[in-house]
């Protein structure tokens, strides 16, 4: 113990990798290939006495003990360090609600005492873990889809999209097939729920899809009984495996389907950017390895690329997809594991007394940050 | 056993503002607060591994991933596994000349595989072969994305190197160059040179190592997994698939079929010592033998500060009197003397900043920035609402120091007092008397709180030069939880 502690003194800690998902919570070190534990978003709350979610929170307060609660676990429980004098990489999304940042931000450097953030976009990661110059990052998640273009490691800010088209959608209409299937209201819990997709859905083709919004359905695929203790199996129809993720690919007047969104983020790029945008395309997200759900994707793009609106705007014909080095649920992880072990953390890192002095975080979207010096309006913002 | 099952009636305010049962409850003495673990600062102490109690050292713990060499768990159901013997008779050639030459060898081998006593699986279920060792020599699966990986760190390495390096000579030739969009593009550093990189810029001749130079970045495809062709007509066997809690417990490979799983080796656990915040002094601090439960340091509430515990109480009615039965302990060795007192009553803190010795008051400036800012963002006031008001007791009450011999006597004396129903030893019991607002709703949850002062001897063995064993007059605040009001 006094002899490594001894060594650690002279070399740099090695820094944490932070991505706090809204359904799971990926952490581990910098330079590693993996993080060390993919857990929940959750803890044991011992008020409440029950599972408690990092993301319910009403109040700042209530979110800054989310976050005590949740680092603790991470910190003490699954990676087995001290939180103090080490730096950390959060890996965070660029629609993360500032009373989020801020908040973990305080919960790290004044409750945990780290000694420095390093504060990291995911699609950018995403991009890194490729080397690639240009990518498209669609991260299909929890809550939300996001779709960035990432070009030469910057991420194109006006044509990012988000659209509420990931997991919880999917849960939400597999829940409401699995009620029509059991004609009762079954009112699973949400990790059944998850459960059940992840043993038995999957995304069938364009064509299928259009054939089961005909009055010809196709045959279906096997029904499955899924047996959930003290009550009778749960009948999953082989038409609800199948159609459980077509909520992603609904489309309708306003255009916001996971394709759709897509193509619109390659349309606001700069024109110059648009070929090899559609030529980079990275899927990550947990919910990318639903079985088909990249097929499907790609299929989708490469038909609506030839309809309107898409058609006269847009002139990419070819997309193709990467595979990154990296399970896809981890792969903005793996980008912060890179990134930070790179940078050795020392020269982007947000030093604990620069906090200290200031009390907020850059932020793109502040003005007090994304005003070039030589504005003639820089003069009026004070810092 | 109350402490553990039950839930927590009488809750303390910590000095933080949080509200705990006096059983997660520190007490720091050198500060004279009480403290909780929101409050005060964990520190990883050392690392065991808790099935077979074995202590790892730091540096070996970091090097092992913080798991245990020889423990695993099941990859399907998470409980330790067990390692089972078997006797394998080693297979050989027959011997057509007769076999007494070599009766030696023909000795059944024990042989060794996992299995699980909770699920029945066991290493054989996924065609690990069996050991002739009891523990370790289990293969070892190597992360598939790790040369990959390594190949990127690599090169982003050198490109920050580059950079770096690049920056050095701009500095030197004070040629300063302002980016447009520096806080989005300097963000992760690697902008600079990778973009020069990319335009085949000549990059700083020391600086494109062969890293840069053999790296080949990721090739897109127009091919995309597709399903499998027999997924619709193929029969679904659910004990084939593995659940996101399965698939998770090994982040580098998370298998998707059963008969992927691995045992999955130990993680270890670790002993936490405790830290007061204010004044950095160890609250608590584990022995280093894992199977010890003891402390070496253990500074809980639950020694020092008097404990409160409802014997009994009438059900809270609106806009009534009821009677409330409680209990005051003193753990402590000294006599105490308590006075009850409404919550707004606690006299504030007084800025008791005692003229100290130079060298403390210049280590406190040190740490000034440090204290304030933290004990700022932790500290909150408390939220609790109390629907009834406790009648407190005007006069002072005594209790004597623990006596564990005391425990044996059983001459309780029933004072004539009537607020004292009896005392006994270092414990007290108070008829109190409970008036509940008027307005409090049916069924809404009744609670009460009251203030107790109380003497404390602090004992802090004496180290400086400041008087030492000196009484103190400290305030705790308690919270009780009546049930329901009962209109
Ligand atoms: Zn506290
Ligand atoms: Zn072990
Ligand atoms: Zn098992
Ligand atoms: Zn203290």
């Amino acid at each position: 113990m006094t002899l490594y502690e001894g060594i650690a003194l002279i070399q740099e800690k090695q820094a944490v990798v932070l991505d706090l998902g809204s359904e799971y919570t990926k952490f581990g070190f910098t330079g590693e290939a993996a993080p060390r534990c993919i857990i929940r978003s959750e803890f044991w709350c011992t008020t409440e006495r029950k599972y408690k979610k990092v993301y319910d929170y009403k109040t700042p307060e209530e979110l800054y003990d989310n976050l005590v609660h949740m680092l603790h676990l991470l910190y003490f429980r699954h990676v087995l360090v001290n939180p103090k004098e080490r730096k950390v990489v959060v890996v965070e999304s660029l629609f993360t609600p500032t009373l989020f940042r801020e908040t973990l931000a305080k919960v790290l450097f004044t409750h945990y005492e780290v000694s420095g953030v390093v504060w990291a976009d995911s699609p950018r990661l995403c991009a890194l873990t490729l080397g690639a110059p240009v990518a498209l990052v669609v991260a299909v998640g929890g809550r939300e889809a996001e779709v960035a273009a990432v070009v030469h490691s910057c991420v194109v800010l006006h044509a990012m999209q988000t659209q509420p088209l990931a997991a919880r959608a999917i849960h939400a209409s597999l829940a409401e097939l699995l009620d029509e299937d059991n004609n009762t209201k079954l009112n699973l819990p949400d990790h059944i729920i998850e459960d059940i997709k992840v043993k038995t859905c999957f995304v069938v083709g364009r064509e299928r899809a259009a054939r089961w919004r005909s009055p010809s359905w196709p045959a279906a695929a096997c029904d499955v009984a899924y047996p959930v203790a003290g009550r009778s199996a749960i009948a999953v129809a082989g038409r609800t495996r199948e159609l459980a993720a077509e909520v992603l690919f609904a489309r309708d007047a306003e255009l916001a389907s996971l394709p759709d969104i897509v193509l619109q983020c390659i349309m606001q790029c700069p024109i110059d950017a648009r070929r090899e945008l559609a030529a980079n395309i990275l899927v990550t997200g947990g919910t990318a390895t639903l079985p088909g759900l990249k097929a499907r994707l790609a299929e989708e793009l490469r038909y609506l690329i030839t309809q309107p609106p898409y058609e006269s705007r847009l002139h990419v014909r070819e997309f193709r997809f990467h595979r990154a080095p990296c399970p896809e649920n981890a792969c903005a992880w793996a980008g912060g594991a890179v990134c930070g072990a790179a940078d050795g953390g020392a020269a982007r890192a947000t030093p604990r007394d620069a906090y200290a002095r200031a009390r907020r975080l850059p932020d793109w979207v502040c003005l007090l940050d994304n005003t070039p010096p030589h504005h003639p309006h820089r003069d009026n913002l004070d810092i | 056993m109350a402490y553990l099952t039950q839930l927590d009636y009488v809750k303390y305010i910590c000095s933080c503002g949080q509200l705990k049962p006096i059983t997660s409850l520190y007490f720091c003495r050198h500060c004279l607060k009480i403290r909780c673990g929101f409050c005060i600062c964990h520190e990883v102490d050392s690392h065991y591994c808790a099935n077979c109690l074995e202590n790892m050292p730091s540096s070996e713990a970091r090097l092992k991933k913080n798991r245990c060499s020889s423990c695993f768990d099941c990859p399907s159901c998470f409980h330790t596994l067990s390692t089972r013997a078997t006797l394998a008779q080693p297979r050989q050639p027959v011997d057509p000349a007769g076999g007494d030459t070599k009766v030696e060898n023909k000795q059944p081998k024990k042989m060794y595989y996992l299995s699980c006593f909770n699920c029945r699986w066991t290493s054989r279920d996924v065609g690990i072969p069996d050991q002739p060792v009891a523990s370790g020599g289990w293969p070892e699966r190597a992360n598939p994305f790790a040369t990959r990986i390594n190949q990127l760190l690599d090169y982003y390495k050198a490109i920050a190197l580059q950079e770096k390096q690049e920056k050095l000579e701009r500095e030197r030739k004070k040629f300063s160059i302002r980016g447009k969009y520096i806080t989005l593009t300097d963000k992760t550093g690697l902008t600079g040179a990778m973009a020069r990189n990319i335009a085949g810029l000549p990059s700083n001749e020391a600086g494109s190592s062969s890293a840069i130079a053999n790296f080949v970045a990721s090739q897109a495809s127009e091919e995309v997994e597709q399903l499998p062709d027999d997924i619709y007509t193929k029969e679904v066997n659910l004990k084939q698939i593995t659940s996101m809690p399965q698939r998770l417990a090994s982040p580098e490979w998370q298998p998707a079929s059963v008969a992927r799983l691995h045992p999955v080796a130990k993680l270890l656990s670790v002993k936490r010592s405790q830290r007061c915040r204010a004044c950095d002094h160890n609250l608590t601090k584990p022995e280093y033998n894992p199977g010890s439960i003891k402390f070496k340091i253990e500074l809980l509430a639950y020694y020092h500060v008097p404990e409160v515990k409802i014997i009994s109480h009438e059900p809270v009615k609106p806009g009534e009197k009821t009677a409330l039965l409680v209990k005051l302990t003193n753990p402590t060795g000294h006599e105490m003397q308590l006075r009850l007192l409404q919550p707004e009553d606690i006299p504030p803190v007084e800025d008791r900043e005692e003229p100290r010795s130079i060298e403390k008051s210049l280590e406190r400036s040190l740490n000034l920035e440090k204290d304030a800012s933290a004990c700022r963002a932790i500290e909150r006031p408390p939220s609790y609402a109390a629907s009834s008001v406790v009648a407190t007791p005007v006069g002072a009450l005594t209790l004597a120091q623990r006596d564990d011999a005391a425990e044996y006597d059983d001459d309780t004396q029933h004072d004539a007092d009537h607020i004292i129903l009896w005392r006994k030893s270092n414990k007290l019991a108070l008829r109190l008397e409970v008036t509940t607002d008027a307005s409090a709703a049916d069924g809404a949850p009744a609670s009460t709180a009251f203030a107790i002062e109380y003497s404390y001897r602090n004992t802090v063995p004496p180290s400086s030069t400041a008087a030492h064993h000196r009484d103190h007059t400290l305030y705790t605040t308690v919270l009780l939880d009546l049930g329901k009001v009962h209109a």
